[in-house]
């Protein structure tokens, strides 16, 4: 058994206390897997940037006192923000609180009998939909999952409202940990819309790993928008993994702008030739925030297409991290893989780590890839000023727009004011500074 | 000069050309007309050694020679020039290198010594007064991020500059401006001459009110199922290929 | 007449035009490593005890290391024990006074390599210092360089003739516990060149070394160090190729520059050591450790590489922009053919303020050969206004081939400038039956098309040598297309 930063006879312990449930088997065989795996370190060249060792001492503190960990049901201060947030953007809510899909909502949306769309708790129905465990962070989740929402969408069903997942977690008096785990499957030439929004209610120390995986079969269409706004001190660990099959076709945007340390990782997996993928990303940090973004797309089969674009703006001490990685296996003629990473450091603090990568072992290919780290334009800043504005105005235009590309092509369209909402927040604390 | 005989071609599994005959002479010049699919590019890129085309059977001559064993960089050495439809982007390789180039090896293949410097430059300016093109294009890569239009005429320019005896023009008309088509045109018949002869492939009837065939035939499904003057031209223009189809059905 | 990957690969397949052993007796030392080998290696060189000291430091510090794994290469584990650390020609003991003193059987292997030593050198105006397995064996011009002040001799003369300054300036930039092969080096380094240029001298003429690597189970540890002075200039050309041999060969030098205020350093290589043969038998291990510092404000260190060659290449030539104003450069073509490995690239570090750099790197890749460009560029805090542009392109030949990018940014400063574009293309079949089509041949044509790719690289590198550079190339990726 290999080293851990996560103390491993208190998870063996905690997982034997865990209700002997259908997901018990899942969780057994995931203990054992990760027991074989490395926790992250900064040895590691995937982890070089990211330092995961205050995730595990909370978890270490959590595993503990796990007795006092947060129940189902869903405190009163979460469930207020729960209706807040619900209210606020119009899609298809389910609720996973805690870890734990919430019934009510389940039992809402059946009520609407959706045409083709299955939605079902494990923990509710002891139905088990696959769980993916391929990296260490999925094998600690699927340890201590209570609990997996699974989505099918049937063939050739197009879901019009966006299906909304909230995933909210309670850290007003406890140090918790949880685990949430999503499992979606777009059959043939269906398609559908998703909004994945990430919240903390409280302002504790809490550590949130989230593992989605999807499968879009062919023909398959899906947007998905995945919005964080935790509180600052929250730390999250969130991984997605998709197969795209013939033809199908994925656009993802993911915007980042809580949290104290986030780390998200995106696996696509293109195993069937005419499968297309775009990835979008906007992280905005200030204070002493950490985000970490590492993509990687496999094109194991061309032709096929993924175009790549993050932006990100650092205030303040935060630190930044971008790894962008396109793989083009033997074989896989025809691919075209662009990628590219934009930032704006308004600190002499801030630190940005980037690294655009390209695997290349087909010759057929069109791949390239880019990556800026700079200032505002001095041509448009000139230009503006030209105009009447004054400098710090124009420099405030400048920054806005820069985040404004990523935001007008949000994927979904229902979700777009409220990112609006939030990025003009989270903007304006940033261009003004805010107390660290 | 060039004798073509009962070709048959084919393209992975596809059978593309079935029994065509042709016969050109030097001072001539033929439009091939007919639909898309129809093999008019096929033929072309035989006739210029593509190794994508099979010739399952029938003969090539051209100036006497079995033209089907000899490697496209022969075949041009001999006066074979092939304008192409999509003209290739070589980033990285200047536009002038290659076109001294080419026309070094097609020298040095007439027993002729290298062409200088200097010399080299005052043709190809030359050639490009007499095309309108913008003689900055010749310190570019070869055709990258040429438009359409500056792709086409930097074929002719090549042509131009390299004086085949035989030049066959790929849809050479295809998306051009009317400017651009006039130019073209122009230096086509420049080209005009009792030792050269000028195959133009195309779809419409377009440039042949520039250029004037002398010949105009018709390929339908592999073979060439009519021949005529330029009134054929005029005709299919007028009728659609449809008639030639129902023609040829009938 | 195909213009098929396949096909384009047996075009390649010359055989290694410099493969042949020249059969001199060497005076080595038996295979094997420990204290003693170091002790022994020093006493033969008649070193001063600060010397020893050094080597005995990076000797035990070395016990203590790991050999890297992180690299994008795959080769079998070096037996370290198996490597005599020490060969040197014969004729060492009275070392040649000038051309015509030197052994006619080492002037026939450099008249083989085509460098007619007598002839070229004068020609071409070039002094030569030839290093012939470990020992330096000739050098020229030494008049002409020592009338402007410029000291260019073996590094083991610099280490008794002028061990002030080696002794200031030796592992300055690469420190003896640098990185397993550097150290490594440090214990056993055999010899090298030693070039200080002073104060305000424009060096009259370009320098050069070849390397070469002969005798049997020899590694070969090179060291070199430059030293230009404040507001001096320096343009160092070197270059290698080596003898074919079964047996893989380690080669791990290091080279260390120093540009002190308003100074300037250019050094070029071109490196063609054997790369093994078509099935990635024998070959050269190449992994060098190469790094200048831009000490001085106003200062500036240019590497331009050509890597054609050795089996496994692992080099990343790096700049330490320390000064204010101050610039780094690296220019590189890396060409990986048949079974070739190469993961190559460079490190920016910028620390002055206004400091600059440039990256242009060129990949192609061939055969079965895996190609990796690997590079940094690091802003740190107080480098307020450092500006880096990297381009880097690749290019694929055939579908069996690899290339690779794995450039890391590391920026701490908000007035950084810093842009990174890599692209990636292919010799297609449409190009080539387009040049054909204008009767250009296939060889020809593919030629063109890698010089029009490397084009930006060769016009950095001194006129007389992107000449041979141009050639080499064609050599190296023969059979490539075809």
């Amino acid at each position: 058994m290999s080293s851990h930063l996560i103390d491993f006879a208190l998870l063996e312990q905690a997982v034997h206390n865990l209700p002997g449930d259908a997901l018990h088997p899942v969780r057994e065989n995931a203990l054992a897997a990760f027991g074989q795996s490395e926790f992250p370190d900064q040895r590691q060249e995937d982890w070089k940037y990211t330092n995961l060792a205050p995730a595990a001492t909370l978890s270490n503190a959590w595993l503990r006192k796990r007795s006092s960990a947060p129940g189902p049901q869903p405190s009163a201060l979460l469930q207020q923000q729960i209706d807040q947030t619900v209210a606020e953007i119009p899609a298809k809510w389910i609720v996973i609180a805690n870890g734990f899909v919430e019934t009510g909502s389940l039992r809402d949306l059946a009520a609407q009998q959706p045409a083709g769309l299955t939605v079902r708790s494990a923990a509710e129905s002891a139905h088990l939909p696959t769980v993916v465990t391929e990296d260490v962070m999925s094998r600690f989740n699927a340890t201590l999952i209570r609990d997996v929402l699974h989505i099918q969408v049937a063939a050739n069903q197009e879901i019009d409202e966006p299906i909304g997942i909230l995933v909210i977690d309670d850290a007003s008096d406890e140090t918790s940990v949880t685990q949430t785990r999503i499992v979606i499957e777009l059959e043939e030439n269906s398609c559908a819309n998703f909004i994945e929004l990430h919240a903390t209610a409280g302002s504790n120390q809490q550590f949130a790993n989230c593992v989605c995986n999807m499968r879009l079969a062919q023909g398959a269409k899906a947007r998905y928008v995945r919005v964080q706004d935790r509180g600052l001190q929250q730390y999250q660990v969130g991984r997605l993994t998709a197969q795209l099959e013939r033809n199908s076709e994925l656009k993802h945007a993911a915007f980042d702008l809580g949290g104290a340390l986030i780390r998200n990782d995106i696996d696509i997996d293109i195993r069937e030739p005419g499968a297309s993928v775009e990835l979008l990303g906007l992280y905005l940090a200030s204070g002493r925030q950490h985000i970490d973004n590492h993509t990687r797309v496999d094109h194991c089969v061309g032709p096929a297409t993924s175009r790549e674009e993050y932006r990100g703006i650092l205030n303040d001490r935060a630190r930044c991290v971008f790894n962008g990685k396109a793989i083009v296996h033997a074989g896989a003629d025809g691919t075209d893989a662009r990628q590219s990473n934009h930032n704006l450091l308004l600190s002499d603090r801030a630190e940005i780590d980037t690294k655009p990568e390209l695997e290349i072992y087909a010759d057929d290919v069109k791949c390239s890839h880019g990556a800026t780290v700079g200032q505002l334009d001095p041509k448009a800043l000139f230009y503006l000023r030209s105009r009447g504005l004054d400098q710090s105005e124009a420099a405030r235009a400048l920054t806005r727009a820069f985040a404004e590309t990523i935001v007008e092509r949000t994927p979904v369209e229902e979700v777009r004011p409220y990112i609006q909402t939030i990025v003009d927040r989270k903007l304006q604390s940033l261009i003004d500074g805010e107390p660290e | 000069m060039l004798e073509i005989r009962d070709l048959h071609v084919r393209i992975g599994t596809t059978d593309i050309l079935t029994g065509l005959t042709l016969t050109v002479n030097a001072g001539e010049v033929h439009a091939i007309m007919g639909p898309n699919g129809s093999g008019k590019s096929t033929l072309a890129q035989v006739i210029a050694g593509h190794e994508d085309y099979l010739v399952t059977s029938g003969s090539v001559t051209f100036l006497g020679r079995n033209l089907l064993e000899l490697d496209p960089e022969e075949r041009a050495r001999l006066g074979l020039f092939l304008g192409f439809q999509y003209p290739v982007e070589i980033p990285g390789v200047n536009n002038a290198y290659l076109l001294k180039a080419a026309l070094n090896a097609r020298r040095k293949e007439r027993g002729e010594t290298e062409i200088d410097a200097f010399e080299f430059l005052q043709l190809a300016r030359e050639k490009m007064t007499l095309l309108d093109m913008d003689p900055a294009l010749l310190n570019r890569s070869v055709n990258e991020g040429f438009s359409g239009g500056e792709k086409k005429r930097n074929e002719i320019l090549q042509m131009a500059v390299l004086e085949p005896l035989l030049a066959i023009l790929d849809e050479t008309d295809s998306g051009l401006d009317i400017d651009a088509l006039k130019a073209v045109s122009k230096g086509v018949n420049a080209m005009r001459h009792p030792d050269r002869a000028i195959i133009l492939v195309t779809h419409y009837q377009r440039l042949l009110g520039y250029v004037e065939p002398d010949f105009v035939h018709v390929l339908s499904k592999g073979q060439i199922v009519r021949s005529g003057d330029k009134s054929l031209a005029i005709q299919l223009e007028d009728m659609g290929y449809d008639w030639i189809r129902e023609a040829a059905a009938g | 007449m195909s213009t098929q990957p396949n096909d384009i690969e047996t075009l390649v397949n010359r055989r290694y035009k410099h493969g042949f052993i020249t059969d001199i007796d060497s005076d080595s030392l038996p295979p094997g490593l420990d204290e003693e080998v170091v002790r022994a290696i020093s006493l033969r060189k008649n070193e001063p005890e600060f010397m020893l000291q050094w080597r005995l430091k990076a000797y035990r510090h070395w016990l203590t290391m790991q050999e890297p794994d992180w690299a994008h290469v795959h080769y079998p584990k070096i037996d370290y024990k198996s490597i005599s650390y020490f060969s040197a020609p014969r004729s060492d003991k009275d070392r040649p006074k000038s051309l015509d003193e030197v052994d006619p059987k080492l002037l026939e292997t450099y008249d083989k390599l085509g460098i007619p030593l007598h002839e070229r050198a004068r020609l071409a105006g070039v002094a030569v210092d030839a290093v012939f397995d470990s020992v330096s064996v000739a050098t020229t011009f030494k008049a002409k360089l020592s009338e402007a002040g410029v000291i260019f001799c073996p590094f083991s003369e610099a280490v008794t003739k002028h061990p002030e300054l080696v002794r200031k300036y030796l592992g300055s930039v690469v420190p003896y516990r640098d990185n397993f092969f550097a150290t490594l080096n440090s214990a056993v380094f055999s010899d090298g060149s030693f070039v200080y240029v002073p104060k305000g001298v424009r060096c009259p003429m370009e320098l050069s070394t070849y390397f070469r690597i002969n005798a049997a189970n020899t590694g070969q540890f090179e060291r070199t160090l430059i030293i230009a002075d404040e507001d001096s200039h320096v343009s160092y050309l070197e270059g290698c190729t080596a003898p074919m041999r079964d047996e893989n060969q380690l080669h791990a030098a290091v080279v260390e520059l120093v540009a002190l205020e308003g100074a300037q350093i250019k050094y070029s290589t071109v490196q063609n050591w054997y790369p093994g043969d078509e099935n990635g038998k024998g070959g050269i291990y190449n992994f060098v450790t190469k790094r200048g510092d831009c000490r001085g404000d106003n200062s500036k260190i240019s590497w331009t590489q050509v890597e054609t060659g050795s089996a496994i290449t692992w080099k990343y030539p790096s700049c330490i922009l320390r000064g204010e104003n101050s610039v780094g450069e690296f220019y590189s073509v890396a060409v990986a053919n048949n079974m070739q490995q190469a993961d190559t690239g460079t490190k920016m570090i910028h620390i002055g303020r206004n400091s600059r750099s440039t990256i242009v790197s060129k990949g192609i890749s061939a055969g079965r050969a895996q190609n990796a460009y690997r590079g940094l560029v690091r802003v740190m805090p107080q480098a307020a206004n450092a500006r880096n542009h990297t381009q880097c392109d690749s290019l694929l030949i055939g579908n069996e081939c690899g290339a690779h990018t794995f450039p890391y940014m590391e920026i701490r400063n908000p007035t950084a400038k810093i842009e990174h574009e890599a692209t990636t293309s292919k010799i297609s079949a449409d190009q080539l039956f387009y040049c054909r089509q204008r009767g250009i041949s296939e060889e020809d044509a593919v030629n063109m098309i890698v010089n029009g790719f490397c084009k930006q690289v060769f016009r950095e590198l001194p006129m007389e040598f992107a000449v041979e550079a141009q050639a080499l190339m064609n050599v190296s990726l023969e059979g490539a297309v075809g």
